[in-house]
């Protein structure tokens, strides 16, 4: 017995050795086609086993693998590829790079991931090496004009400053209509907070850590975060460690930053010429007026012709608008095993504004780790932590018609004026008397003195753990916090006029929020009978979103040394307060997926939100989709020229819960208030705030979208064309009510809008012999946006339009007039009819279309088009020779029409104490029969039984602009040249943002935000030069 | 085993999910920096917030923090613009919409008053009668306060109303909203109605005073029985009933608050509080300083403090026109003008441009740049008040005792009788004491409208007179575009 077995042992053993005697050690390199570089991190797998190993950090790999066997080479961004060993020993692959083609991976959310081939909704996505390295203070300005239906606007030229983002179009009224944003699973609270600079809660992020960035557009793709869904959803992946050889990286760049341009505005003598003549015109004598003017400026009023003419003119432009200067200082390391995988950054960039001591500083260190457990244990963990200080402007974060501004008044000072002393010292300043004219204040000497800062903490960190208990289910519990920490400070100098009778002012704020989140997911993926793939995901959701606030202004310092506030003697206002909601949400998705061909999607998401009001507590929004793969049917399949051709279509709801108002009663919209702060005679008192409104509840977004996917010539051109229909209800307004209520208004959920948009995507590779590749890709978006319907009831304007409008104040405080049957962010004015020539009065169109000096509102109102493009998006080329490599990107944005506030004061032809543009003032009127568009200038800009020479449409412009938004040049230093300082790989770049910008917008710049001042006092954005190295070592 | 870990998964999952719809506490977030509507007013404590609240809306720069004064200024003819930040040129050329805007703050008051007044009975803990009455008597004090004002600055005066074009008085509301269910949309009532609403809520203010022993304390910062009998001889002398003018003229002289000398009555300008104040709205907190913009100093004048040009402070934006200081400059004395109120009339700075001689009846008189007590009621209107409506009662001798009493005060010599040589001339010398005193108050707008004059006036910058006859729209201001456009019941005033 024991011979026997000991026997068939031995008898296996000899079956077995030929087995293991043909075993073969194979090696190879792994390199990437598109530059040759070696890849790290690539997974060789032979196929049918779990015999499996990772390239190291030359690319290198050794691996002993069974005869004939084949080897799987996969590696993400690049398409897997299978290699037959046969006899070889020494096996090197080149992987092909599918950042464009259909075989993509799409971000979907709470850790799924899916093959763009079987993909059903709308999403487009930006590689993060397409925004590297560009002199941006957050990784949103980087974006625009990069994806089709995503339409960003910087609120001005602020570094790290506001952005915003709309993602086919505006679906809202007065609630807000910003995206979603996610990051590695950490849903942000991007509300902005800080009262004192201009900043942006995206602006924590060094965009060199980000991977790639997902924005979800349609229901289908989005609706899995339900209520918070409505205006797309932007997801970000973050880097994670790659096993193999730690790799560290060194990237620093520099750059400057210039005004892109400066006003043409009048020198001292035609000021003094114009000012005179306005007064004239007003009706002084022409020597009062002269006398009037000269004393003004604070000249002797007997100066004569030869004197006036000898006086200077200061350009206080030059001053105000100087050039920035930007550095980034970069390390990153990323390596590890096959167990754990780091990636770690730390940077500090900085960047001033082209606008005098503005500027913005960062601070960022980055942790991403994955560990293997076991093989059922994986645990991912992520730790941003960065740290902000942000200089602004006087007066108003964005901008606004300050006195004290520099990027306001620069143009508006009367150029007599100068700016500093014989002895250097400031000319103007309040002991001195101030500066002559409205604008009583040295701007030079208030941006130089006064300190408005903002310094911004946060950390944004998630763990989550996957627990595999067997193949194809994946239980996954999540933990994030998402912590944001503002202090800003806002001291104004005693020197300076705000503050100089008041002797120095301080305002100080402070605001915390704490943004908690939980949830927990199933997801379960399997393949029954080889051609039915079914995947299913469940999960648990809890959102605990908390801001605190404090924030106090004192006055009365002893001298300008002291600069803090236990020095202020006079404590003026002290404010706190508190808000929060709190978020609780189920969620399933069931996919399926027959032959590869035919896929179909349902989203369910049920939100319960403390926001809503009691009779509505919890929202459903469901999805549905579908795509079919028609290049995978017989019919198509193999041809020759369309090799991709894939339909989907979806139809869906998602909601939008930004419906607290953002400076008011955030998160409380349907409770009826009392608010503080209506104190008397040093006790505190109350009054009414708000009407209660329990039906009170999200904003319904219905979309549909309809998408081809096409890839012809072996994807050398491909493409998407997406239509859809946006339609949201349940829209919340301000019902607007009688004043004699006692009350402005009530929210409820009345109005509808509509978004009807066409998106095109476009790639082609023009060009690929050799080591020549030239790619384009084009990117257009129509979106139109109407008011479907405000509410019931509203008594028409008496006007010939009998337009239905409503007054409301938008979730971003500004001030504004939505007409039913027209779109959003109208214009909604009398028309200018240009200027009698006989007298060189203002005239205006009235409502039958006929002339008049006075219109009168309502009756001669007219929509004059919006603040929204009618189309916008971006072209981008990308030439690469050898190691050089060209980036062009074009960025425009067609059809916004809005009033020019800072031209506009421009266009008072001195009407007042302040400067006139050029171009204006060469074409006003002069002289009986002349034939312009600009009155004549007259005192108080309001001819006698007339309306401001300046109302109506008159300075309505046009704000399309095209931009060439970045150049790039870049060089990948040869191998042989960069071992010789110790690196791998060596890369220098020069580049240019903003260099040429076509519009004929008439101030500084097209591109900006209505924060309810319009442009008046918003620093433009800066044409900026930078040039940067990166080494890996 | 996997089946075992696929159903305990699930289930936990089933469970975890049913969890979390189950706790609805969960989803209970409550505001705390803001109360409940619906509870607010149901303690003393709330009451009294309440009370501030509306007080707190009188502050506002549509009612006295400016434009009562300021823009009535501007409108009429005492004033004109100086153009140097640009505010109230339009006002002050009688610009249409350029004019009262106080519609929405007046009404959001009138609510919290009317909240109040039918919550106070509901207030079990509010035990003290005196208490009580107090904060009756100022709940309906300011409700007939700020209809007077409505009445004043979008509908016509009773007598002479302008009947092709008046649309009546205002809506008259004395139920408190505070929820949605309450909400009306009423149309505006006859002008005798809203009168009658107004008598009725001063003389129940008045009785509420007279039964508090609080009422004295509550001079002049709050509402009291004086403020309540100077307010109703005054909208009695609107209504041209003068019986009830002199009655509660008189009642109101009775009281404590007295009129102060010549030689103490420019110093009264100075401290923070005016001593003939009746009712006085205090601007104490420094957070309630309204500021370089539209605070009465700043638009008054360029100055900080008297006699001292070196250092600008405001704009200056309206400034006495020179037929104003003509008339104020008049009479003269061995030692200059006689009138002491032409000293309250000086030259501003030139830091805005043109020096202008400015009104300084404001002049950050609580210790801060802009922050000046507003006095609304003050007891020299009595005897103005009684004077006129004595006179139009025939009773020329007690109007001429009390003319005399503001003259000499004034530092003027006391007339005669025989140096009227008609009823008409004394009136007119009551109405241009009333000018005098009351100049930059806002009272000259109102006075001209309620006898139905014209005014007259003439604008530096403009070459024409920019005169506006009584029978023009923009006598009346405009009612918001808003409640016109929410209450198909309500008319918007004649010409807008």
């Amino acid at each position: 017995m024991r011979k026997l077995l000991l026997g068939s042992w031995l008898l296996s053993l000899l079956f077995c050795l030929p087995v293991l005697a043909q075993d073969v050690a194979v090696s190879g390199r792994v390199t990437s086609s598109d530059d040759g570089s070696p890849l790290p991190g690539v997974s060789v797998q032979v196929k049918g086993t779990t015999r499996g190993t990772t390239t190291d950090g030359s690319g290198n790999y050794k691996i002993s693998v069974p005869a004939n066997a084949r080897l799987v080479f996969s590696f993400i961004g690049s398409l897997s590829q299978e290699v037959n060993v046969g006899n070889r020993t020494t096996v090197s692959v080149r992987l092909e790079p599918n950042a464009q083609d259909l075989g993509e991976v799409v971000v979907t959310g709470y850790g799924g991931t899916i093959n763009r081939r079987e993909f059903t909704g709308a999403s487009s996505k930006v590689a993060g090496t397409a925004i590297q390295n560009l002199p941006v203070g957050s990784f949103d300005k980087a974006l625009a004009g990069r994806a089709a239906g995503v339409q960003i606007t910087s609120a001005n030229g602020v570094p790290g400053g506001a952005i915003q983002v709309r993602i086919r179009g505006i679906g809202s009224i007065s609630a807000g209509s910003d995206p979603l944003y996610v990051i590695d699973g950490v849903q942000l609270n991007a509300t902005n907070n800080a009262s004192f600079t201009s900043s942006n809660p995206l602006a924590f992020l060094n965009p060199n850590d980000i991977e790639s960035i997902e924005i979800l557009k349609d229901a289908a793709a989005a609706s899995i975060y339900g209520s918070q869904a409505a205006n797309g959803v932007i997801l970000v992946t973050t880097k994670r460690g790659k096993a193999g050889r730690t790799q560290i990286g060194l990237n620093y760049y520099t750059g400057v930053d210039e005004p892109i341009k400066r006003l043409d505005v009048l020198n001292t003598q035609e000021w003094i010429a114009l000012r005179t003549q306005a007064r004239i015109n007003g009706g002084q004598a022409a020597d009062v007026a002269k006398t009037t003017v000269l004393s003004t400026i604070r000249q002797p009023t007997t100066l004569g012709d030869a004197e006036i003419a000898a006086l200077p003119t200061y350009d206080w432009q030059k001053e105000a608008y100087q050039n920035g200067r930007t550095h980034n200082y970069e390390l990153n390391m990323n390596g590890g095993n096959e167990k754990t995988r780091f990636f770690v950054s730390g940077s500090y960039y900085t960047q001033s504004a082209n606008v005098v001591n503005v500027g913005f500083k960062r601070g960022t260190l980055n942790t991403t780790l994955t560990h293997t457990i076991n093989s059922k244990l994986t645990l991912e963990q992520s730790l941003k932590i960065s740290t902000i200080t942000a200089r602004g402007q006087q007066g108003s974060p964005n901008g606004g018609s300050f006195l004290g501004s520099s990027a306001f008044s620069s143009s508006l000072m009367i150029p007599s004026v100068p700016i500093y002393n014989p002895d250097g010292s400031y000319f103007g300043t309040p002991a001195l008397g101030g500066t002559p004219g409205i604008l009583n204040q040295n701007i030079i000497q208030v941006s130089a003195l006064n300190d408005i800062r903002t310094n911004i903490n946060q950390f944004i960190g998630g763990l989550s753990l996957n627990y595999k208990p067997f193949e194809g289910l994946t239980i996954r519990p999540f933990v994030s916090l998402d912590y944001r920490a503002i202090k800003g400070r806002y001291f104004t100098d005693p020197r300076t006029a705000d503050a100089f009778v008041v002797r120095g002012r301080l305002a100080d704020q402070f605001n915390q929020n704490i943004n908690f989140l939980s949830n927990l997911t199933a997801n379960y993926n399997k393949t029954f009978g080889g051609k039915h793939d079914i995947g299913a995901l469940f999960g648990i959701e809890y959102r605990s979103d908390i801001n605190e606030s404090t924030s106090s202004n004192i006055t009365n310092v002893p001298t300008p040394d002291f600069k803090y506030g236990n020095a202020a003697a006079l404590p003026q206002s002290i404010g706190g307060a508190w808000t929060g909601y709190h978020k609780a949400s189920v969620f399933g998705n069931l996919k399926y997926n027959y032959g590869r061909k035919y896929d179909i999607s349902l989203i369910a998401r049920i939100d319960g939100s403390s926001r809503f009001g009691a009779n509505n507590r919890y929202g459903f929004f469901p999805s549905a989709s579908a795509a079919w793969l028609i290049s995978e049917e017989g019919f198509l399949k193999g041809n020759s020229i369309l090799n991709e051709l894939k339909l989907r279509a979806s139809y869906g709801t998602t909601g939008n819960d930004q419906i607290g108002t953002l400076f008011g009663l955030a998160n409380f919209p349907s409770l009826g208030l009392v608010s503080a702060g209506f104190d008397y005679n040093g006790s505190a008192g109350f009054a009414p705030s708000q009407l209660g409104n329990p039906d009170l509840k999200w904003e319904t977004n219905v979309s549909t979208n309809l998408g081809l996917d096409f890839g012809f010539f072996s994807n050398r051109f491909t493409g998407s064309v997406d239509v859809y229909d946006r339609t949201s209800r349940d829209v919340l307004l301000g019902v607007n009510l009688p004043f004699t209520s006692g009350f402005s208004a009530i929210s409820r959920n009345a109005g509808s809008i509509q978004n009807r948009g066409l998106e095109i995507e476009l790639n082609t590779v023009n060009v690929q012999s050799g080591n020549l590749k030239w790619k384009t890709s084009f990117n257009i978006s129509f979106n139109k946006n109407k008011i479907i319907k405000l509410i019931d009831g509203i008594t028409p304007l008496a006007n010939p339009d009998s337009a239905i409008t409503i007054s409301y104040t938008d979730y971003y405080g500004v001030g504004r007039t939505a007409i039913q049957g027209r779109p959003l962010l109208a214009n909604y004015t009398t028309e200018y009819a240009g200027v009698n020539p006989a007298t060189g009065r203002p005239m205006f169109y009235d409502y039958a279309g006929n002339v008049t000096y006075t219109p009168v509102s309502p009756r001669d109102l007219r929509y004059l088009g919006t603040e929204l493009p009618m189309f916008y998006g971006g072209l981008i080329n990308t030439i690469t020779y050898k190691g050089l490599s060209l980036d062009v990107l074009f960025q425009y944005d067609y059809g916004r029409r809005s009033f020019n506030g800072q031209t506009s004061f421009l266009s008072e032809l001195a009407g007042r104490d302040f400067n006139a543009l050029r171009s204006v003032y060469d074409r006003r009127w002069q002289k009986e029969g002349d034939i312009t568009d600009v009155p004549r200038t007259i005192n108080g800009n309001i001819e006698t039984r007339g309306v401001s020479g300046l109302g109506g449409s008159r300075t309505l412009e046009d704000a399309s602009y095209v931009r060439l938004k970045q150049l790039r040049l870049g060089y990948d230093i040869p191998a042989l040249m960069s071992k010789k300082i110790g690196a791998s790989s060596t890369r220098v770049y020069v580049q240019a943002q903003n260099l040429i910008t076509w519009t004929n917008w008439s101030s500084y710049d097209p591109e900006f935000l209505n924060f309810g001042s319009g442009n008046s006092g918003v620093i433009p954005n800066s044409r900026s030069f930078t040039a940067g190295i990166n080494l890996t070592f | 085993m996997q089946i075992s870990i696929k159903t305990l998964s699930c289930g936990l999952l089933a469970a975890a999910a049913l969890s979390l719809v189950a706790c609805k506490d969960l989803l209970e977030v409550q505001p705390r920096s803001n109360g409940d509507l619906a509870t607010a007013l149901s303690t003393v404590e709330g009451l009294d917030a309440t009370l501030n609240g509306i007080y707190d809306r009188m502050q506002s720069t549509n009612l006295y923090g400016r434009d009562f004064l300021a823009v009535a200024e501007a409108l009429a003819d005492n004033a004109h613009a100086t153009n140097k930040s640009g505010r109230l040129n339009n006002e002050n050329r009688n610009v249409a919409n350029a004019s009262f805007i106080n519609w929405a703050t007046s009404y959001f008051a009138i609510n919290q008053a009317n909240l109040l007044l039918e919550a106070v009975p509901n207030v079990v803990s509010l035990t003290d009668t005196n208490r009580r009455n107090s904060v009756l008597g100022q709940g309906f004090f300011l409700r007939g306060l700020l209809y007077h004002d409505l009445m004043r600055a979008f509908a016509y005066d009773p007598g002479v109303e302008n009947t092709t074009q008046s649309r009546g008085g205002v809506p008259i509301i004395l139920k408190g909203v505070n929820n949605q269910e309450q909400l009306e949309y009423p149309a505006r009532a006859p002008i005798a109605d809203v009168y009658k609403q107004i008598y009725s809520d001063l003389q129940t203010a008045a009785n509420y005073f007279g039964r508090s022993s609080a009422n004295a304390g509550n001079i002049p910062a709050y509402g009291n029985r004086t403020a309540a009998q100077l307010l109703l001889s005054r909208v009695a002398l609107y209504n041209k009933d003068y019986a009830t003018a002199v009655k509660n003229a008189t009642d109101a002289i009775g009281g404590t608050v007295k009129i102060v000398d010549a030689t103490a009555y420019v110093g009264g300008w100075r401290a923070p509080r005016n001593p003939e104040s009746v009712f006085e709205l205090q601007f104490a907190a420094l957070s309630e300083n309204i500021g370089v913009n539209t605070s009465l100093q700043t638009t008054y004048t360029t100055l900080v403090r008297t006699n001292d040009r070196g250092t600008t402070g405001g704009f200056g934006d309206l400034v006495p026109n020179p037929a104003f200081l003509a008339d104020v400059r008049s009479e003269t004395s061995a030692t200059g003008f006689a009138d002491v109120r032409a000293q309250l009339y000086e030259l501003g700075t030139t830091g805005r441009g043109t020096a202008f001689v400015e009104c300084t009846k404001f002049l950050g008189k609580n210790g801060t740049i802009n922050l000046d007590n507003v006095p609304i009621l003050r007891i020299p209107e009595a005897y103005l008040n009684r004077a006129e409506a004595n006179l139009m009662l025939g009773n020329t001798a007690t109007a001429l005792a009390d003319l005399n009493v503001i003259r000499t005060n004034r530092g003027l010599v006391a007339r005669t009788a025989a140096s009227f040589a008609t009823d008409a001339a004394m009136l007119t010398e009551i109405l241009r004491q009333r000018r005098l005193e009351f100049a930059f108050e806002g009272h000259r707008w109102f006075d001209l409208k309620r006898r139905g004059q014209d005014v007259t006036k003439t604008i530096p910058l403009s070459t024409t007179a920019n005169n506006l006859p009584y029978n023009d729209f923009r006598i009346l201001a405009n009612i918001p575009v808003n409640e016109v456009s929410t209450n198909k019941n309500l008319k918007q005033n004649f010409g807008y």
